[in-house]
């Protein structure tokens, strides 16, 4: 062991200034002028390419993941000083309530947003007055920009079970010890929630917002499955749940659809469910962070980031590499622009806009991340994963 | 910092420059301990303060509440924590009896070179992301994956066996796997330190080899072991991504469950949590500090006076 | 014995066969590519991560072994041994979301903004522990009689430290700083909080693997850690072969 003198004093000092000079010298980018910090979950990101948008405003894109766990975010922005660094922040919607009480997104002013007007799904199902205006705004005001929206159900594998169209699969004993459900109370136990509604099995007025006893009602039901060893296990990732798919750990899964777009693009022949129950709606949404020391300038280029995440071509770009349904303009744009989106790209953006569109249109259940007793919600799954 | 040379300078100045350099030196050795109260005894204290305030609305303010504690103590979270506590013991239990023969092994017996091979090897794995490194678990354990499938082939089982992955069984491997070759270096750098002398006059003295372990080795390499056990169960009790990601059905530790309270803004909550481990590893170390004489594990640096 | 170690080790490098199979498999079935070894070098936000992450552990490699082994010689030193060993141990034992938060929090109030400071903060305190428990165990061993016989000799005692201690505790010290390194690449719960501007390989593998998946590039790049830490690894034993048996 004497060799590791081999590095010796001198050196160890030399290696440390060179560290230290190796920190200083580079700049964060929250100082370089002409640079939008941009927060994301790892969804917006159109493959590092934000040409289009620089040329038009010539500021710069630092794009930086984030977890979309309520607590990633408002740690990073109440705490980590977020606020100060990020000027646009894009996460699954509906948390205007924890964002703006605490003061920490502003009012989006959608006059500035000259691609606003155009997003005919405000009017469809975002807008004010429709159940999906719970993921951008709050009273009368707007505060999100919907980026993508989606309806979830579940995935299963035909070939293990046939055709389903219940999420009572999920609970089914037939495929005992071959489920998985997704590890959060606004996904999994709202569908249940749908589930035990639809079929008579529990009395809950809202899916959405449910009382705390019945609320109580889904998570006892989930227990009870759990002890019978319904479930193989409880996912948390989107790389876990694609897994328990390819691998057929499981065959019936509470899942998100690109996971079951990525699976058969690995040649695994798994189903996105249509359930006789309905969707589980959601959408993103990007909100502008509150900052009063940002300058007016940044202001205006954090707008034309916005503005541009409502166009075709972002659009078309996230449709086409995520699977969710972006905005109108993709599908058209993706089809007019064939040296940007070959055919099959342009095919693809169309196909999974008709069907988002159609969950939308068919309904289900609208997500809702900060229901009434969301606290309740919390340490009710804390009482599930613990049983 | 150039040593004085005698006779050069005066016997004034050269005091004066030991004055300096005492106070000087004590300064530079105090750095770590102001470190740790500025970044970290500030922070704590700010932890357990908030864990007494009292929320309102999505708020919280100051406040003298208990009302954090209570819900620990009702709710599903005290068996999170003491499930937390057992899972780390036993898996630095288990890690310390694979480490500590393997340390052994390779301080005394194996040809130095083949020691620093074995070490290095023991390192190169870390360089992998561990959440990368855990998704290849399941990828290799699952009911379809490479170890199910070559025991099937074998014809050592006849169906895959389900407690390969998301059970107790995986749990522990990911935690095992994770922080035993933690231990594994002080282990070696406190055995390899022992004296050989002290060794070859018990081996003169007539005693066996078992008891020249008991008697010389063992207690000679507690700082190792202390600092292994530490390293271990640190770790293992932390540990939030191995449950989530080898865990069966909701498996959650302590880790998981302050996340999940902090995701609906609970912070009195979550730190009361954090609050409780701290003071529950307080009152080990100070159950540690009576119990043992620190100079078995500070050895001789104890004897050093300035 | 040798068994042992091998089947320890062959359960460590388990998982990372499949790492290394993903980062050379195409999309087509049984199609094998360099493809994302090449794309590795045209991904923009992986490309900063790495250079962020390599900056960061370099810096707390070396920050905290120096507070390390200055806290292993103030343990000696100050005459309040337990006070010191105590408060260097405890940043262990807070839990890393509630350490990443409570830090976040008191950053913000002494207005020092989320960057790389902040980052090498948090991680350095994380190591601190680690890192003094090795340099420790190594000096525990350490006779101070040999530096009594350096006064002796009439040395002051910056020459003792440097001509007999130093070299004797130097393993302890390369030790140190090796494990701080391994801890600054792995730390995500702490840093995720305060990295404002910045995302290191680990928080950038984190929000994807939760959201979007690991991308193939990704395994690439565990793909060339690992290659070229084996490589690293095989020329430093080959380069530092001991000529005399162990001291």
């Amino acid at each position: 062991m004497r060799n590791w003198n081999g590095l010796n004093r001198r050196d160890a000092l030399r290696l440390s200034l060179m560290a230290m000079a190796a920190g200083t010298v580079s700049i964060p980018p929250a100082l370089a002028a002409g640079t939008i910090n941009f927060a994301d979950i790892g969804v917006g990101d159109p493959g590092g390419d934000w040409s289009k948008y620089k040329a038009a405003s010539g500021y710069d894109v630092n794009l930086v993941s984030i977890g979309n766990a309520p607590s990633a975010i408002l740690n990073v922005l109440v705490a980590g000083g977020g606020q100060g660094t990020y000027d646009v922040i894009n996460i699954v919607g509906g948390m205007q309530k924890p964002l703006v009480e605490n003061d920490l997104v502003e009012k989006i002013d959608t006059t500035r947003l000259p691609n606003w007007s155009k997003d005919t799904y405000l009017d469809e199902f975002l807008g004010k007055g429709k159940p999906g205006f719970k993921f951008i705004g709050l009273g009368d005001d707007i505060y999100g920009v919907p980026t993508v929206l989606q309806g979830d159900t579940f995935a299963y594998l035909p070939e293990k079970t046939g055709k389903l169209d219940s999420y009572a699969a999920l609970f089914d004993p037939q495929w005992k010890g071959y489920v998985a459900l997704e590890d959060n109370y606004t996904t999994a136990a709202q569908k249940t929630a749908l589930y035990l509604k639809s079929a008579g099995l529990a009395s809950i007025a809202n899916p959405d917002d449910m009382t705390k006893d019945e609320f109580k009602a889904v998570i006892d039901f989930l227990i009870d499955q759990k002890k019978k060893g319904q479930f193989r296990v409880i996912w948390n990732s989107f790389e876990q749940a694609v897994n328990l798919i390819t691998s057929k750990e499981v065959y019936v899964i509470d899942c998100w659809e690109p996971m079951v777009f990525v699976a058969k693009s690995k040649g695994v022949d798994a189903v996105y469910a249509d359930p006789k129950e309905g969707y589980l709606l959601w959408a993103m949404a990007a909100y502008l962070v509150k900052n009063p020391n940002r300058s007016e300038e940044q202001t205006a280029a954090a707008y034309q980031l916005l503005d541009f995440m409502l166009g075709g071509w972002y659009g078309a770009k996230i449709t086409n590499m995520r699977g969710y349904m972006t905005n109108p303009q993709a599908p058209e744009y993706a089809k007019a622009n064939p040296s940007e989106f070959p055919a099959e790209e342009a095919q693809k953006v169309a196909d999974i806009t008709a069907n988002v569109r159609r969950k939308f249109q068919q309904g289900g259940t609208w997500q809702n991340r900060w229901p009434t007793e969301v606290e309740f919600y919390e340490s009710e799954w804390s009482r599930f994963k613990a049983a | 910092m150039v040593p004085l040379q005698g006779g050069l300078t005066g016997h004034r100045v050269q005091r004066t420059i030991g004055l300096l350099s005492y106070i000087g030196r004590r300064a530079l050795l105090g750095l770590p301990l102001l470190f740790i109260a500025a970044f970290l005894i500030v922070p704590l204290a700010l932890t357990i303060i908030v864990s007494f305030w009292e929320r309102v609305g999505l708020k919280f303010r100051p406040a003298f509440s208990l009302a954090s504690y209570v819900t620990i103590m009702e709710g599903a979270r005290l068996d999170v924590l003491l499930r937390s506590i057992f899972v780390a013991v036993e898996a630095t239990a288990i890690s310390l009896v694979l480490a500590y023969p393997i340390a052994y092994f390779l301080a005394r017996k194996a040809r130095p070179a083949a020691t620093r091979i074995v070490l290095v090897l023991f390192t190169i794995p870390f360089l992998i992301n561990y959440i990368v490194r855990n998704v290849a678990w399941t990828g290799l354990l699952g009911r379809n994956g490479t170890v199910n499938n070559t025991l099937i082939a074998a014809g050592i089982v006849d169906a895959p066996l389900d407690w390969l992955l998301y059970s107790d069984f995986a749990v522990f491997l990911g935690l095992v796997s994770t922080y035993m070759p933690f231990m594994i270096f002080p282990l070696v750098l406190s055995i390899a330190a022992i004296d050989r002398q002290s060794l070859e006059a018990s081996v003169d003295l007539g005693a066996g080899s078992f008891t020249t372990f008991r008697r010389i080795t063992l207690p000679l390499s507690l700082p190792g072991i202390f600092a292994a056990i530490v390293f271990g169960f640190v770790g293992c009790l932390g540990e939030s991504a191995v449950p989530i990601i080898m865990g069966g059905v909701g498996y959650e530790l302590l880790g998981n469950t302050i996340t999940s309270s902090m995701d609906v803004l609970n912070y009195p909550l979550a730190a009361a949590l954090s609050s409780l481990v701290v003071v529950l590893m307080l009152i080990l170390m100070a159950g540690w500090y009576l119990a043992f004489d620190l100079k078995t594990f500070l050895g001789k640096i104890l004897e050093w006076k300035s | 014995m040798w068994l042992l170690i091998g089947a320890v080790l062959l359960i460590l490098y388990m998982p990372i066969v499949p790492v290394l199979v993903l980062s050379i498999r195409g999309d087509a079935a049984g199609e094998w590519t360099l493809r994302w070894y090449h794309d590795l070098w045209q991904t923009a936000l992986i490309l900063r991560a790495l250079r962020t992450t390599a900056v960061v552990a370099l810096i707390v490699g070396v920050i905290a072994s120096v507070l390390g082994l200055v806290a292993a010689l103030s343990i000696r030193e100050l005459g309040i041994p337990r006070l010191i060993l105590l408060a260097m141990l405890l940043p262990l034992f807070i839990p890393g979301v509630s350490m990443g938060l409570a830090s976040a929090l008191f950053f913000r109030l002494i207005g020092i903004p989320p960057s790389l400071t902040t980052i090498v903060i948090v991680q350095s305190l994380w190591a601190l522990p680690f890192a003094t428990l090795i340099i420790l165990t190594v000096m525990a061993a350490f006779d101070p009689v040999y530096l009594e016989a350096a006064y002796v000799a009439g040395a002051d005692r910056w020459q003792a430290f440097r001509d007999i201690e130093f070299p004797l505790i130097a393993p302890g010290i390369y030790g140190a700083a090796s494990f701080s390194l391994i801890i600054s690449i792995n730390e995500t719960i702490r840093t995720s909080v305060v990295q404002g501007p910045w995302n290191t390989i680990p928080t950038y593998i984190w929000s994807t693997y939760k959201q979007v998946g690991l991308s193939p590039v990704l395994y690439a790049l565990m793909g060339l850690i690992i290659v070229s830490t084996i490589v690293l690894a095989l020329s430093y034993l080959v380069l530092t072969r001991p000529r005399a048996s162990r001291g």
